[in-house]
């Protein structure tokens, strides 16, 4: 390969690994809360379409943003009560809500712009490049020319290792992952930790969604998705729901993802059928070897009821 | 005839209504809000539901393509409620359906000049077999590298999507049909029509029979009664003798078996061909019926078949009033929100 090539790979990678890093850190930091919410999917789904309705109507991309963020919020705030406060079992409770944003996006879509051909379009997002930094050669050009999603899910992805292992904050976050009954002991607020982790991870689940349309299509459409959500979730227990783990592990999906694309574009001599299923079936090999040594917070998936004896 | 006495019948009367009413509410709270929300957007909801409700009996094609729609749901949901018995989560039912339809085909269209009675066992056995090998994929994954089965049954679905893009565009395409689509198969794998027009084929009855065997298998075998201890407390089960683990496997992979064979009755009652897409939204429908059903295998056709009359309403709905067809599956997945609900409300009280 030649250079300008590889660079132009690794910028498409940068590109592509945003919805990831998204997705899985809001699946991870529900997570270190013991919250299992399967429906990321569903979530991207709503907020892909909603977000773009948003940004349509309003003729702002941020306006669309603020709509994707409302949404995945709500999302949150639903897994949570249906969950937490309610104690229903964790991953119905995903499905159910998956299947509401699996059939809200297209019907949105189908409400406000009906079934057509050839659907409206926004403007997709701009690349800022920041100043210098973007001069340096083949760094400047991969890392510091994309779009302001991909500054923002760089930064996030430190932010929230620096909150969940260098605060007293994330410390009791993850306490309430790992044993609840010993924070809710501790004088930890088990119940506001739970709504405070999966309304900030629905939002973030929300933005990998918006982000489709906003960088990839400039419209929604049904396939839009594509099964990220799924990947997001096996890559965050690949990413053994830690964050910086899943920062890189993103890297891996999204280069298998702009690998099949471009090997479909250029041709490979492989049909393109068998590309199309290098994302799904490398996840599910990685996974084969992830799964010795990852760990999940202890308490995942369970929910916790403070008039029990047991758990 | 010798009549029971008064209060055995009232008290009977009031069990049903214990067990019913919570579905009853379910469902019209669903209505409830979605005629809200149509309202809101300026529809009728009281046509719209009128429409929803009533379409599957308005017409004889319509009442037996309310049946055609059953059919797959009851193999859609037996394939997730057989797994969730044992406690585990088939989301995989979609690949399983494909696969199955595939393997369906291929031998349709391979042994296409042989006679019926070989065909159509063959097609129908591949279609088990397909589907049961697409769910012992994960099922294998869970046993040697504990992968969690909800990740792997899904992500497994859209291999499966290349899969039968590839027969159906690249092994045998039909170039006039505009569509992925494979040549037909022989027609002795064609499955008998129990009503010629409007055709309604006999997979109608195999779905019934299958339903039958899987509710006397869970609730009156006890090999049944294993699966079922296992989902409830693996644990327990564990120490009782029963391997869990080998359990888990079984039952996944009878989940897919169940989908596989949906999937092949597509083929050999429907469509007598592959064709992209045949899957529909079954999965989802599938996986709403039986957590609406609870596990009950005695109440899941029943369930399966409510749902199927409003999917025909709901096209119904989109030709004559043009709202989206989304909406029915709003209100589905609502139900199965209020079911779920109505669970934590008896907790309480």
């Amino acid at each position: 390969m030649e250079l300008d090539q590889i660079v132009s790979f690794m910028g498409l990678v940068f590109l592509a690994v945003v919805p990831y890093i998204l997705a899985s850190q809001g699946t991870m930091l529900a997570g270190q809360t013991g919250q299992f919410n399967v429906s990321q999917e569903g979530i991207m789904l709503a907020s892909a379409s909603l977000g773009f309705l948003g940004a349509y109507q309003f003729g702002s991309l941020w306006a669309g943003v603020l709509t994707a963020v409302l949404t995945g919020a709500l999302f949150g705030l639903a897994f949570s009560y249906f969950t937490t406060t309610l104690k229903m079992n964790q991953f119905v409770v995903g499905l159910a809500l998956f299947f509401v944003g699996l059939g809200l996006s297209t019907l949105a879509f189908k409400l406000t712009i009906g079934v057509t051909l050839t659907p409206p379009q926004i403007p997709t997002l701009n690349k800022v490049p920041i100043p210098l930094l973007s001069q340096i050669p083949i760094v400047g050009e991969i890392i510091f020319s994309q779009n302001v999603f991909v500054y923002f899910a760089v930064l996030l992805s430190i932010g929230l290792y620096y909150l969940l292992y260098k605060t007293q904050y994330g410390l009791e976050l993850r306490a309430v992952g790992e044993s609840p009954k010993t924070a809710d002991s501790m004088g930890i607020n088990v119940v506001r930790s739970r709504y405070v982790t999966a309304v900030f991870g629905g939002v973030l689940i929300a933005l990998a969604g918006v982000y489709l349309p906003m960088v990839y299509t400039g419209t929604f459409t049904e396939g839009i998705v594509q099964g990220r959500g799924w990947l997001s979730t096996a890559l965050t227990f690949f990413g053994g729901w830690q964050p910086h783990l899943i920062f890189f592990g993103s890297f891996f999906f999204a280069a298998v993802e702009v690998f099949a694309l471009r090997a479909q574009v250029f041709g490979s001599g492989l049909p393109h059928q068998l590309l199309l299923t290098f994302p799904y079936l490398t996840t599910l090999l990685v996974m084969m070897f992830g799964a010795r040594w990852a760990r999940t917070p202890g308490f995942l998936g369970q929910n916790y009821d403070r008039e029990k004896r047991s758990v | 005839m010798r009549s029971r006495p008064l209060t055995q019948t009232v008290q009977q009367r009031s069990k049903i209504l214990t067990q019913i009413g919570p579905y009853l509410a379910a469902v019209l709270a669903a209505f409830v809000v979605v005629g809200i929300l149509l309202l809101l957007m300026g529809f009728n909801p009281l046509r719209a539901f009128q429409t929803i409700l009533f379409t599957s009996f308005r017409t004889r094609n319509n009442f037996i393509q309310t049946w055609l729609k059953f059919i797959p749901l009851v193999f859609m949901a037996l394939a997730f409620t057989i797994p969730a018995k044992g406690g585990k989560f088939n989301i995989g039912g979609e690949g399983q359906l494909i696969m199955g339809a595939v393997g369906a085909a291929v031998v349709g269209i391979l042994w296409a000049d042989a006679p019926a009675f070989i065909l159509l066992p063959l097609v129908l056995l591949a279609g088990i077999a397909a589907g049961a090998f697409w769910a012992f994929i994960p099922a294998i994954l869970l046993y040697r590298f504990n992968i969690h089965e909800i990740l792997s049954t899904v992500l497994l679905n859209f291999v499966s999507f290349s899969v039968i893009d590839y027969v159906a565009t690249e092994i045998w395409p039909d170039p006039l049909a505009g569509h992925p689509t494979t040549t037909p198969i022989g027609a002795g794998g064609n499955l008998p029509l129990l009503i010629s027009s409007p055709p309604l084929h006999s997979g109608l009855l195999i779905a019934l029979f299958v339903a039958l065997a899987v509710y006397i298998y869970t609730e009156r075998t006890s090999a049944g009664y294993e699966l079922v201890a296992t989902g409830a407390n693996p644990r327990a089960a564990a120490v009782f003798g029963i391997n869990t683990k080998v359990l888990f496997l079984l039952a996944l992979v009878l989940g897919g078996a169940m989908a596989g064979l949906g999937g092949a009755v597509e083929v050999a009652g429907v469509h007598h061909r592959l064709i992209e897409g045949l899957q529909s939204n079954f999965l989802a429908l599938g996986i709403i019926i039986g957590l609406i059903s609870k596990g009950n295998h005695a109440v899941l056709p029943f369930v399966a078949l409510f749902i199927a009359i409003l999917e025909v309403g709901a096209s119904a709905m989109q030709r004559t009033l043009a709202i989206p067809v989304e909406m029915v599956f709003i209100v589905e997945a609502l139900i199965l929100i209020f079911v779920l609900l109505s669970d934590v409300v008896r907790k309480d009280s």
